[in-house]
C-alpha cells in the first residue's frame, strides 16, 4: 500500500485538537504549501473538459430519446437538467460583468441561429398551407408571430398541416419539439442576475424555491386552468428545471465547495429516491410505459439529484485525460455547434423518414431487408448525415452570432493545444 | 476495533495480503446463485413477478365484431394473424375446461369423476403450479387430457410487454417440458372470459400470441365456480344457453376451496350426457390434432434442468430463511444488549471517582513510527501540550523517509529517539517497553493526535490495582469526505458503543493501536507484543485478558485518528483487521476450555466476538439478498418499507450513540447511502478473509501452533 504525500490531510488532522499557540510552532515541520488551487471554472479561457463532455453526452442522449422514445434513457442521463446546470454555471461565470451587457451578449448569441431555424420552418409551413386565417384569428397569428423574434413564450407552429409528399401531417409540431428549451433558457438568463443575488443571500431557500414550486403547482393546482395556457407552460418549465440551473450557480460560485464533502453525495440520491418513487405511484395507462418526462415534480427531484452528484464529482479537466483524448474532435464540434444540433435534429429526424419510405417499393428490400426498414436504428443512421448537412448548412450562423469568423466545420485542427474552437 | 491503518509494507509480511485479483469474484458469485435460487423458488410460489393488476378497458373498437360474436377459440397464427378468425364447438359437444392448476387437493377428485366417466377434458395450467406439483401434471396427460398454457406467473397480460408475455409462455413450456415431456398450443389468457370480452387492451395480447404460434382458448360458459355461488348455481351457468348448441365450459381446479366445483362437475356431466351431450378436448372437438405435443433433446433436458434447479431451490429456502433469523436475531441481540448497557457506562464514566485514588504518576507514551513524516510533528506537538507528566519514546522503525531526522531536530526534551532496523510494529513497540521507564505505557499511532487530557483520562481507571490496560476512544478526524462520514459513523456506532457493552460485560477483545495503555507488569507476565497475528492489538488484548487483568473502556479519552480516504486504503486496512482478528481468535482458541479468567473469556467473551464480530457480519448479506430479491421480483413497497424501517431503528441508535459521544449527528444523513455501498465492502473484505482463512491460512496458523503461547523475545534498544 503506498500513500502518496498530502499535506493538507495532515493539516486538517492537527487542526482539529493542536493549540493555536502550538499549531504556529508546528508550521515549521510542514512542507511549504503548494500554490493555492486555481478555482475550478474561475479563469476565463481555458475551457472545463467536464462541462464539454456533460453537454455533448447531454446533446447525444436527447437526439436518441428522440428517435428510439425509450422511457428509460432520460433517467440514465437527464440531459435537460444537465444542459440547464452548465448554463447555469456559465452565465453565473460570466455574470462577473455588468448584467444587462452579459445578457445581451447571451440573447445575441442565441437568437440568430433561432430566428434563421424559424424563417426556414414558418415559410415551409406557409408553403403547406399554414397562415393568417387558419385558426380564424388573424390578429392573433400576427401577433404570435412575435415569439419567434423572442421567444418568451413558445414560437406558433400549424398543428395539423396536409404534409408534403410522404411527410406526415404533423411534421411541424415534431419539429418545434425543441424550442421550449431556448424559451426557458431566455427566461433563466433574463432572472439570473437576480437569482444569483438571491443565491448568494439565501443559498438554500433560493434553491429549493423552484423545487417548491414545482411541487406545489402540480400537486395543488394540476387540473386547473385559472392561468393562461402560455403562462402557465412557460412557469412550469422555469420551475421544474430551476433548481439545476441555480446549481450550475453555485457550482460556479464555489458554494457546492464550502459545504462539508459528504452532505451532497448523502442527500442527493435520496433526493432521487424520492422523485422515483413519485414516478412509480403515477396512474399507469397499460399502453404506454410512464415516463420521466411527462411528470415535473419526478423530473424535477431526478433531474436535481443527478446534476448534484455530477457536480460534486466535478474533476474540472482543463486538458483531457488520456482515454478520452481520442474523442475530443468529436466533443469539441458538438460543443461549437450545440445549438444547431440540438434545433434541427427533430427536422433529421422527420425527415429521414420519408427518404426510407420510397425504400419499401424496392422489392429487394420489400422481401430480404424489412427488418431493417422498420429499424429505428436504421431511421437514426438516415438522420445523422442529414443532420450533419443541415448543421454545415445553417451552423455558421452561430459564428456569426458570437462574432467568431464564420466556419463551416468548427473541427479542431490541432489536437495537441486541445482548445475547441471558441 | 478501532485501530488505525498503518502505511507500513513490512507489516504487511504475509504474502497472501495482496487481495487476489478476483477478489469479488468468489463473494459475488456466490451471492448470485444464492439470488437465482430465490428467484426459481419464487417463480414456484408464484411470488416472484407477482402482479395482481386487472387492466379493464370500456373500448372495443379495435377487435373486428365477428370475433366479439364468434366462438370462444381463436386463431391467430401465421397468415391469419392480420385477419384471426374463430372457432365454434360444434353442437352436442361440450368441453370442459379446468384454469389455474393443478392443484394437490382438487385436482385428483376432479381427475377421478373424470375416469369414472371416461371423459377427455382441457385444464389450463400455470408454470408456478406445474414446477410444484410435477406428479399431477403427468397424471393429467396418463389420463388423456389436454394441457394448456395459462402463463407461468397468473398476470394480466395487458399489463405485460411483449418479452414478458414471451417469456410466461416459453417459461411455462420450459415447465410442462420438464415435467411431463410435452408443448402445448392450446393458450388461455389469465382473467378472460368468453370472446365478446375482449378490448382494446387485450385484443393486441391475443394477436401477439397468436403469432407465436398458440391458438388461444376462450369459452362460451363461465360457471364463475371461484366465487363459491352454490352447486345449483355453478350447474346452471355450466347449461348451454341454447340447447344443443356447443359448449366450452370454465371451471377451476385450484385457488381456493373446490368442494362446489367438484360436486357441480358430477351433475353438469350427468345432465349434459343426459341431453346426449359428448365430452372431448378443444382439438378433437375442432377435429384437430392433439394440442400438446411431445419435446426431444435440449427442450426437454432443459425443462428437466429447470424443474430440477426449482425443487432444490424450494428446499434450500428454509435453510436461508433460517439463517435470515439468525442475523435478525444477532443484530436486534446486539442491539438490545447495547441499549441495556451502554447507558449503565455512560452513568458510570461520569463518576470521578470510579477507580479509586486519582494517578498522576509519570507515564511513558510510545510512538512507533514508519515512514509518518507528515504526521509526526504533529503527533509530538499534540503530545507537548498535555496535561500529564509523561516521557516520551518514538521507535523509528527504519522509516525511509526522514522520519527519524524531523523528530531529532525537533529536539524535544521529554523525547527520546529509538532507531532500529524494520522489524515491524510489534517489534518496534517490543523495543519501546523495554526501554520504558515508567509502570504504565500509553500505546499511541505515529499519526494520531491526542487532546491535552487524553493522556491523564486514559491513565485514570490504573488507580485500580486490577485493572491491567485501558481502551481509548479513537475518533475519526478526517470526517468531511463521504467516506470519512462512513467511517465515523462506524467508529462512533459499531466500535465505541459495541466497546461500552464489551467493557460492561469485562471482555473488550481490542485496545485500538491508536490509544490505548498498559500496565508494564501485564505486558512482562504475557511475553509482550507478538507478530504472529496480523492484529497484535487485538493479541496482546485478549492475552492480558486471559491473563487476569480486567480492561476498561475510558471515552474521554480521545485520540483523533486520520482514517482511510480511499477506497483502496480502506480495503487493505480492513482486510488486515479482520483476517488479524480471526488469527487472534484462533491462537487464542484454548481460552474456550480454560479455567479460570482465561475461560470467563473463552466462555463469554470469545463467543461474542464471534457471533458478532464474524457470523452476523458474514451472513450479512442475506439482508441485501432478500432486499434485492424483494425489490426486483417480490413486493417491492412491503420489502422497502421493511428495510427503511431497520434503516430508521439504526438511525435511532446510531444518534443514541453519537449523543452518547457528544458528537453533532449530522453526519447520520449518510446513515442510508452507508447501508447500500459500505456495508456490503465491509462484508465482502470479511467475507473474503474468511476465504483466505479457510483456504490458504492454514500455513501461518501451523507456525501459531509451533509457537503456542510464547512471545518473541523483547528486543534491545540499540
Amino acid at each position: 500500500m503506498t500513500v502518496s504525500f498530502d499535506p493538507g490531510r495532515s493539516r486538517d488532522t492537527m487542526q482539529l485538537r493542536v493549540p493555536a499557540a502550538l499549531r504556529a510552532e508546528a508550521a515549521q515541520w510542514q512542507e511549504p504549501e503548494p500554490e493555492p488551487e486555481p478555482s475550478p471554472a474561475g479563469r476565463g479561457g481555458a475551457r472545463d473538459r467536464y462541462l464539454d463532455l456533460l453537454r455533448a453526452l447531454a446533446l447525444g442522449r436527447v437526439v436518441l430519446y428522440h428517435n428510439f422514445g425509450w422511457f428509460w434513457l432520460p433517467l440514465v442521463f437527464p440531459s435537460m437538467g444537465v444542459m440547464f446546470a452548465l448554463a447555469g454555471s456559465l452565465m453565473a461565470r460570466s455574470l462577473g460583468r455588468p448584467a444587462l451587457g452579459v445578457i445581451r451578449g447571451r440573447l445575441r448569441r442565441l437568437l440568430p441561429p433561432m430566428r434563421l431555424f424559424g424563417a426556414l420552418v414558418i415559410v415551409l409551413q406557409i408553403l403547406d398551407g399554414w397562415g393568417p386565417r387558419s385558426d380564424g384569428h388573424p390578429i392573433w397569428w400576427w401577433s404570435e408571430l412575435a415569439f419567434w423574434i423572442l421567444p418568451l413564450s413558445t414560437p406558433p407552429y400549424a398543428e395539423g398541416l396536409t404534409g408534403f409528399h410522404h411527410v406526415e401531417p404533423g411534421w411541424a409540431a415534431q419539429i418545434v419539439v425543441p424550442l421550449w428549451y431556448l424559451r426557458a433558457y431566455l427566461w433563466y438568463v433574463l432572472l439570473s442576475p437576480l437569482l444569483l443575488r438571491a443565491l448568494r443571500r439565501f443559498p438554500v431557500v433560493t434553491l429549493s424555491a423552484p423545487l417548491v414550486m414545482v411541487v406545489v403547482r402540480n400537486v395543488f393546482f394540476a387540473d386547473q386552468d385559472f392561468v393562461y395556457g402560455r403562462v402557465w407552460e412557460t412557469a412550469n418549465d422555469f420551475a421544474t428545471f430551476g433548481a439545476c440551473w441555480i446549481l450550475g450557480m453555485a457550482h460556479q460560485e464555489g458554494l457546492l465547495k464550502k459545504i462539508p464533502q459528504y452532505v451532497l453525495p448523502s442527500v442527493a440520491p435520496l433526493i432521487m429516491v424520492a422523485g422515483f418513487w413519485y414516478l412509480q405511484t403515477r396512474p399507469v395507462d397499460p399502453t404506454v410505459t410512464t415516463d420521466i418526462e411527462a411528470w415535473p415534480i419526478a423530473q424535477a427531484l431526478w433531474s436535481f439529484g443527478f446534476v448534484a452528484i455530477l457536480l460534486h464529482a466535478a474533476p474540472s479537466w482543463e486538458r483531457w485525460p488520456k482515454p478520452l483524448e481520442r474523442w475530443n474532435g468529436l466533443i469539441s464540434l458538438l460543443n461549437a455547434r450545440a445549438v444547431s444540433v440540438y434545433l434541427w435534429h427533430q427536422a433529421a429526424l422527420v425527415v429521414a423518414v420519408p427518404l426510407i419510405d420510397p425504400l419499401w417499393s424496392v422489392p429487394f428490400f420489400y422481401h430480404h431487408l424489412q427488418w431493417l426498414l422498420t429499424s429505428q436504428w436504421f431511421t437514426l443512421a438516415v438522420a445523422i448525415p442529414l443532420l450533419g448537412l443541415l448543421v454545415l448548412a445553417f451552423g455558421w450562423v452561430e459564428d456569426v452570432a458570437a462574432r467568431r469568423p464564420p466556419r463551416l466545420v468548427p473541427y479542431p485542427r490541432r489536437r495537441g493545444r486541445r482548445r475547441a474552437a471558441d | 476495533m478501532s485501530r488505525h491503518q498503518r502505511r507500513r509494507q513490512s507489516l504487511l509480511r504475509p504474502r497472501r495480503l495482496a487481495a487476489p485479483p478476483l477478489r469479488f469474484f468468489m463473494p459475488l458469485s456466490l451471492l448470485a446463485c444464492l439470488l437465482a435460487l430465490l428467484v426459481l423458488r419464487g417463480l414456484a410460489t408464484n411470488e416472484a413477478f407477482h402482479d395482481s393488476r386487472i387492466a379493464i378497458s370500456v373500448d372495443k373498437t379495435t377487435v373486428p365484431t365477428e370475433l366479439l360474436k364468434g366462438g370462444p377459440v381463436i386463431d391467430a397464427r401465421g397468415a391469419r394473424n392480420e385477419h384471426p378468425v374463430s372457432y365454434h364447438i360444434p353442437d352436442r359437444t361440450a368441453v370442459l375446461s379446468f384454469d389455474d392448476g393443478p392443484s394437490p387437493q382438487w385436482t385428483p377428485k376432479i381427475l377421478e369423476v373424470l375416469a369414472a366417466r371416461d371423459i377427455h377434458a382441457d385444464f389450463f395450467v400455470t408454470g408456478a403450479m406445474t414446477t410444484r406439483n410435477p406428479g399431477l401434471i403427468r397424471q393429467i396427460v396418463a389420463g388423456g387430457h389436454e394441457l394448456g398454457v395459462h402463463t407461468f406467473t397468473h398476470p394480466d397480460l395487458a399489463y405485460q410487454s411483449h418479452a414478458r408475455t414471451s417469456w410466461e409462455l416459453a417459461q411455462t413450456q420450459l415447465a410442462l417440458a420438464g415435467v411431463a415431456g410435452v408443448h402445448s398450443a392450446l393458450f388461455r389468457p389469465p382473467y378472460s372470459s368468453d370472446a365478446s370480452a375482449m378490448d382494446d387492451w387485450n385484443y393486441p395480447v391475443i394477436k401477439y400470441v397468436g403469432a407465436r404460434g398458440y391458438l388461444t382458448a376462450f369459452i362460451d360458459c363461465d360457471t364463475d365456480d371461484w366465487k363459491r355461488p352454490g352447486v345449483n348455481e355453478i350447474v346452471k351457468a355450466a347449461m348451454p344457453a341454447k340447447p344443443g348448441a356447443g359448449a366450452l365450459i370454465l371451471l377451476h381446479d385450484a385457488g381456493g376451496d373446490r368442494t362446489q366445483t367438484v360436486a357441480a362437475l358430477v351433475q353438469i356431466t350427468d345432465r349434459l350426457q343426459a341431453q346426449g351431450y359428448r365430452f372431448t378436448t378443444i382439438s378433437q372437438a375442432l377435429g384437430a390434432s392433439g394440442a400438446t405435443v411431445p419435446v426431444h433433446g435440449f427442450q426437454l433436458w432443459a425443462g428437466k434442468g429447470f424443474i430440477w434447479a426449482t425443487q432444490v431451490a424450494v428446499h434450500t429456502l428454509p435453510v436461508l430463511v433460517g439463517l435470515l433469523a439468525l442475523v435478525g436475531f444477532l443484530n436486534f441481540g446486539r442491539f438490545a444488549l447495547m441499549l441495556v448497557l451502554a447507558p449503565i457506562h455512560a452513568r458510570r464514566s461520569t463518576r470521578r471517582d470510579a477507580w479509586g485514588p486519582p494517578v498522576t504518576a509519570p507515564v511513558t507514551v510510545l510512538v512507533p513510527a514508519y515512514n509518518e513524516r507528515e504526521c509526526i510533528a504533529n503527533t509530538l506537538h499534540s503530545l507537548a501540550a498535555g496535561e500529564h507528566p509523561i516521557e516520551v519514546i518514538v521507535i523509528d522503525d527504519g522509516s525511509t523517509d526522514g522520519t527519524a531526522d524531523i523528530v531529532e531536530e525537533m529536539d524535544l526534551p521529554f523525547v527520546r529517539l529509538i532507531r532500529q532496523v524494520n522489524g515491524g510494529k510489534s517489534s518496534a513497540l517490543n523495543t519501546g517497553i523495554a526501554a520504558a521507564s515508567y509502570d504504565i505505557i500509553v500505546m499511541m499511532d505515529g499519526d494520531t493526535v491526542f487532546e491535552p487530557s487524553t493522556v491523564r483520562e486514559l491513565v485514570q481507571p490504573f488507580g485500580d490495582p486490577s485493572i491491567g490496560a485501558v481502551a481509548g476512544n479513537a475518533k475519526v478526524g478526517n470526517r468531511e469526505s463521504l467516506i470519512g462520514a462512513w467511517q465515523h459513523i462506524e467508529y462512533v456506532l459499531g466500535h465505541n458503543l459495541d466497546r461500552r457493552m464489551y467493557d460492561m460485560l469485562g471482555v473488550i477483545p481490542t485496545i485500538p493501536g491508536a490509544v490505548g495503555a498498559f500496565r508494564k507488569e501485564a505486558l512482562r507476565r504475557v511475553g509482550g507484543m507478538s507478530d504472529e497475528t496480523l492484529a497484535e492489538d487485538t493479541d496482546i488484548t485478549i492475552a492480558v485478558l486471559c491473563d487476569g487483568w480486567r480492561i476498561v473502556y475510558a471515552e474521554h479519552a480521545r485520540a483523533w485518528t486520520e482514517a482511510p480516504a480511499s477506497l483502496q486504503q480502506l480495503w487493505s486496512q480492513r482486510y488486515r483487521w479482520s483476517y488479524g482478528s480471526m488469527q487472534a481468535m484462533w491462537k487464542h482458541r484454548r481460552a474456550v476450555t480454560a479455567r479460570g479468567p482465561a475461560g470467563r473469556f473463552g466462555r463469554l467473551g470469545l463467543p461474542l466476538i464471534v457471533l458478532f464480530g464474524v457470523i452476523a457480519p458474514l451472513l450479512a448479506p442475506l439482508v441485501d439478498l432478500f432486499l434485492l430479491y424483494g425489490v426486483l421480483f417480490g413486493d417491492a413497497p412491503v420489502t422497502l418499507t421493511s428495510w427503511g424501517g431497520f434503516i430508521l431503528l439504526q438511525a435511532a441508535l446510531s444518534w443514541y450513540a453519537f449523543r452518547l459521544d457528544r458528537e453533532k449527528p449530522w453526519h447520520l444523513i449518510s446513515l442510508p447511502i452507508q447501508q447500500l455501498v459500505y456495508r456490503q465492502l465491509m462484508y465482502i473484505v470479511l467475507l473474503q478473509s474468511a476465504i483466505t482463512a479457510m483456504t490458504g491460512g492454514r500455513l501461518r496458523w501451523q507456525k501459531l501452533r509451533r509457537t503456542g503461547e510464547v512471545g518473541v523475545p523483547l528486543e534491545a534498544a540499540p
